[in-house]
């Protein structure tokens, strides 16, 4: 009968309002034709992963193990770990997919996952703080920007002109690794999955005032970083 | 008493990603109008994510997927062959 319910459904997506079959037809119909996958909400395959159809976890992951492989490749800033955040994330899914109730959507599970998942690979990595705010501004922490005091901020142009797109890649890639793991995840999270920034601090368990700043120190640093990379190799080519 | 640099630097994300009142927005367009140090640090935070954005799509490899999909059928069918006991 779940089959059944399944099949009905798909029928109804498909604007199939009358099915002309008897009865006996129609069961033998749902009993050797395999349910389309492709076509069921995601709550149907979650129903149908935890009654144990490998076929529809496997549909679930297929929609969502790009990003979570994108996010793990940019979180670890390598191949290898990166296959591994992502394996250890699906295994750890399997374990845990009677446990999921539905109230965050089913992505943002695997995301939580992930990012456990990273935590304990990458755990060597330093988990220092960033500076407040104030100190990134160009004039070292002293509140105003207008003032002769002030250094001039060096002017970006533009990177993609300047430099070898190669070259400028490997630039943004060793920021990115640079930051310390906490606000590497914040940033990522909030420009490179575009979360929201309560999403960002339910995933995270931070308030919403400290993902907030953990996500302006991160850009601010970032930004720090890429201007002292640019004035060192904007000087090397003139 | 005129705000300074330093007052809008807590609100410069929510600025740059357009999450702020019309009136402070107005406020803050003005002072980078005026301000060149704070013009550059505004298009250098928003060049800073635009950077990050670009770069190669992190598509999974395709052995990388075969390799998966074979893991986590394996892992599955240990555990709900297990349940089934």
């Amino acid at each position: 009968m779940v089959r059944a319910v399944g099949d009905f459904t798909t029928l109804r997506r498909l604007k199939i309002s009358f099915v002309y079959i008897s009865e006996s037809r129609l069961y033998f119909f749902l009993n050797h034709f395999p349910p389309i996958l492709g076509l069921m909400s995601e709550r149907e395959l979650i129903a149908r992963a935890k009654a144990g159809d490998f076929s529809a976890f496997s549909a679930l992951i297929d929609k969502h193990k790009s990003r979570i492989y994108g996010l793990a490749r940019k979180l670890a800033g390598n191949d290898q770990d990166a296959e591994d955040i992502m394996q250890d994330t699906f295994l750890k899914a399997i374990d845990k997919i009677g446990q999921f109730r539905g109230e965050a959507a089913f992505g943002t599970w695997l995301y939580s996952i992930a990012l456990n998942e990273g935590r304990s690979l990458l755990s060597k990595q330093k988990w220092t703080e960033l500076q407040p705010v104030e100190a990134y501004l160009p004039s070292g922490g002293s509140s105003d920007m207008h003032s002769e005091q002030a250094a001039r901020l060096f002017d970006w142009k533009d990177p993609h002109k300047l430099l070898e797109q190669e070259e400028l890649r490997a630039i943004i890639d060793n920021a990115i690794a640079e930051l310390p793991y906490q606000y590497r995840v914040a940033f990522l999270l909030r420009y490179s999955e575009e979360l929201s920034i309560k999403e960002i601090s339910e995933l995270i368990g931070e308030s919403v005032a400290a993902t907030k700043s953990r996500v302006l120190r991160a850009r601010l640093a970032l930004r720090d970083t890429l201007s002292s990379s640019f004035e060192v190799k904007y000087a090397k080519k003139v | 008493m005129p705000k300074k640099c330093s007052d809008y630097i807590q609100d410069l994300n929510d600025y740059l990603d357009g999450e702020i009142s019309p009136e402070l927005c107005e406020e803050i367009d003005k002072h980078v109008g005026e301000c060149k140090n704070c013009r550059l640090m505004v298009d250098s935070m928003k060049m800073t994510v635009k950077l990050c954005r670009e770069g190669k799509s992190e598509e999974l490899p395709v052995q990388l997927q075969d390799k998966l999909t074979s893991l986590l059928k394996k892992r599955w069918d240990e555990k709900f062959k297990s349940s089934q006991k």
